[in-house]
């Protein structure tokens, strides 16, 4: 092999090589609090698919009680609802104090003057803290199982869910990380990030159940398809800007609509289509991973005056 | 002549109305070892938080090994090893660790990285730490495990920011034993410290900062020249001083005259102020002997970096 494929192969590999992230993920997995954690996490787990699953047992047993079938996507759900709360709640917890905390612990300074790249400080903090979110998620796939023995649920729901959880994981751990950066404290930037996610998983439902109610007596009447169809849009994008909304609705579709990706209405006799809303959220999601992520390498990098 | 490696430039540094440095203006040579020595306050801190390329100055420039700080802060962090003044440690890892990431944060390959951590551990004295856990080093291990940390890429200059504060004598001591060695494989050190002794020890020149400019720059025999207007002499002679006072009164450049036992002089001497050099000084004491005086001792005193540092400073605390 020639020197110069040899420099482009150590530059590859480079890439790859984030002393940061090595670092923080000695850190985490050092010691007994990963392993307590990942435990708690999977005995809640499985406690509530138990409980779940011996209320329908018990259910099933009763004329006209509901099917095994139901009882599979119950725990689809349940699993689906822990992973909601892990990574809009446990995520920016494990980032809210990525760089406040060296400021705090007095080591940013001696980061900032090595030769360190602030994009190299940032990615290395966020693939940590994803990393062990990621092995959280993936921990819990064995017990998503049972819904597949039980039934009632498809490959297509899992990987749906799992893309949007994965996307959103990114989304909230970069909230947090923007904080720290931006915060001298980490109580500062945690109670900020925490709002923040409050603001984008509850917040914006208690808006769309207010904006859109109104726009429809606003525009009741209304006729023009143009109209019709930016409501419709309107409140889709709003949908799309929250999880739980997004999974919901994108099961509506999926089920009501026979819809994986959209389809097509008619609207005032036009021919319309009308896309999924896990499709917007992705793009939505990657949107503001993107602009978060480069606002924070900014701040990072930047020297104060 | 040895080449400039740190140069700055009517550096200057304010925070709303207050000036925390004022027109800066010093050059480094190669292999010197700089003393930065001022009252709380005075802007040491501030000018090494510009120097490390932690701050950006208000106006004014700085040049380290000829990179410019704000223009080139990644060259100028490639020349540098920075120890802050606070500190910390990343406790949950281990010593060999803690090295092996900053190394890594340098760039420097997996391969080189070993044996370099073997090296800096030898050189700082905690070979024997190497498994340890750097939550259980004392400070003093602490502060010199973070000078390793600095030595990581083989810096032509250390910034250190009072390096020995907080450290027992003994500890204080080592550090000292380690500066030197580090003067001695040629490193530029820049350094802050409270502890004059400590500083006019192993100094080749002392830099004075009060109220965010500069006082007095150079070696300590220019830095006498610089603030003493004139030379205190001191001289012992057998017998009577009343003649040896007439007689020096009647000399060019001699000033006031002081006699035992005033001024706390031990019997037989008498001092006086001169104003002059060398050359004048000897043609003095020339014709002190030639008169015939029974002197015993003609002594220049010298003021230690303590004295100088009080002459220097007025004590102005902003």
């Amino acid at each position: 092999m020639s020197e110069a494929a040899v420099e482009q192969r150590r530059r590859f590999w480079k890439t790859f090589e984030n002393p940061v992230t090595v670092k923080e993920l000695r850190s985490r997995m050092r010691g007994r609090r990963a392993f307590v954690v990942l435990t708690i996490y999977l005995l809640v787990m499985s406690g509530l698919i138990a409980l779940l699953y011996t209320l329908f047992a018990a259910a099933s047993a009763q004329p006209y009680g509901p099917q095994r079938r139901e009882a599979g996507r119950a725990v689809f759900a349940a699993v689906l609802g822990i992973q909601v709360l892990l990574v809009a709640f446990i995520t920016p917890a494990f980032t809210a104090g990525a760089i406040s905390g060296e400021k705090e612990r007095q080591t940013y300074n001696l980061l900032r003057t090595t030769l360190l790249p602030a994009r190299a400080l940032v990615s290395g903090k966020l693939f940590s803290a994803l990393a062990y979110i990621f092995l959280l998620l993936l921990a819990a796939v064995p017990l998503q199982s049972i819904a597949f023995l039980l039934g009632g649920v498809s490959p297509i729901e899992l990987i749906i869910s799992e893309l949007l959880i994965f996307v959103s994981a990114v989304v909230f751990a970069l909230l947090g990380l923007f904080f720290s950066s931006l915060m001298r404290s980490t109580l500062a930037a945690s109670v900020t990030t925490f709002a923040s996610s409050l603001l984008l998983t509850m917040g914006l439902p208690a808006a769309v159940m207010i904006v859109v109610p109104l726009l429809t007596v606003l525009f009741a009447g209304a006729i023009d398809p143009l109209v019709e169809l930016s409501l419709i849009y309107t409140a889709l994008i709003l949908a799309s800007t929250n999880l739980p909304a997004t999974l919901i609705l994108s099961e509506m579709f999926l089920i009501q609509e026979d819809a994986l990706f959209y389809f097509r209405d008619v609207i005032a006799g036009q021919n319309v289509i009308i896309v999924s809303p896990w499709m917007l959220y992705i793009v939505l999601y990657s949107l503001m991973a993107l602009f978060l992520y480069l606002a924070t390498v900014q701040r990072v990098r930047r020297i104060p005056r | 002549m040895a080449e400039t490696i740190i140069e700055i430039q009517n550096l200057t540094k304010r925070y709303g109305d207050l000036t925390a440095l004022d027109d800066l203006t010093l050059s480094v040579e190669e292999g010197a070892v700089v003393g930065f020595i001022g009252p709380n306050g005075a802007g040491k801190t501030t000018t090494m938080r510009i120097l490390t390329t932690l701050l950006r100055p208000t106006c004014g420039k700085a040049w380290l090994a000829g990179h410019e700080v704000t223009a080139e802060p990644r060259a100028v962090r490639s020349v540098i090893g920075y120890m802050p003044d606070f500190f910390g440690v990343y406790e949950d890892m281990k010593v060999w660790e803690y090295l092996d990431f900053f190394a890594a944060c340098y760039d420097i390959p997996l391969p080189a990285r070993r044996r370099m951590t073997d090296d800096l551990l030898a050189l700082v004295d905690l070979s024997g730490k190497k498994e340890a856990f750097v939550e259980g080093l004392s400070r003093g291990m602490k502060q010199r495990l973070c000078l390793a940390r600095t030595l990581a890429h083989d810096p032509r200059i250390l910034i250190l920011d009072e390096p020995a504060s907080g450290l027992d004598p003994r500890a204080r001591i080592e550090m000292r034993e380690l500066l030197r060695e580090l003067k001695q494989m040629g490193k530029t050190i820049f350094f802050s410290s409270h502890i004059l002794s400590e500083v006019a020890d192993i100094c080749t020149s002392i830099a004075i900062l009060e109220a965010g400019q500069l006082v007095a720059y150079g070696n300590l025999e220019q830095m006498r020249k610089q603030l003493y207007a004139q030379r205190e002499v001191v001289v012992r002679v057998l017998g009577e001083l009343a003649p040896v006072g007439a007689f020096l009164l009647h000399q060019d450049g001699v000033g006031a005259t002081v006699s035992a036992p005033a001024g706390d002089l031990p019997p037989g001497t008498i001092r006086f102020a001169f104003t002059g050099d060398d050359e004048a000084l000897s043609r003095l004491l020339r014709a002190m002997i030639a008169a015939d005086l029974p002197v015993v001792s003609f002594v220049e005193e010298s003021g230690d970096l303590e004295d100088l540092f009080l002459q220097a400073t007025k004590g102005i605390v902003r």
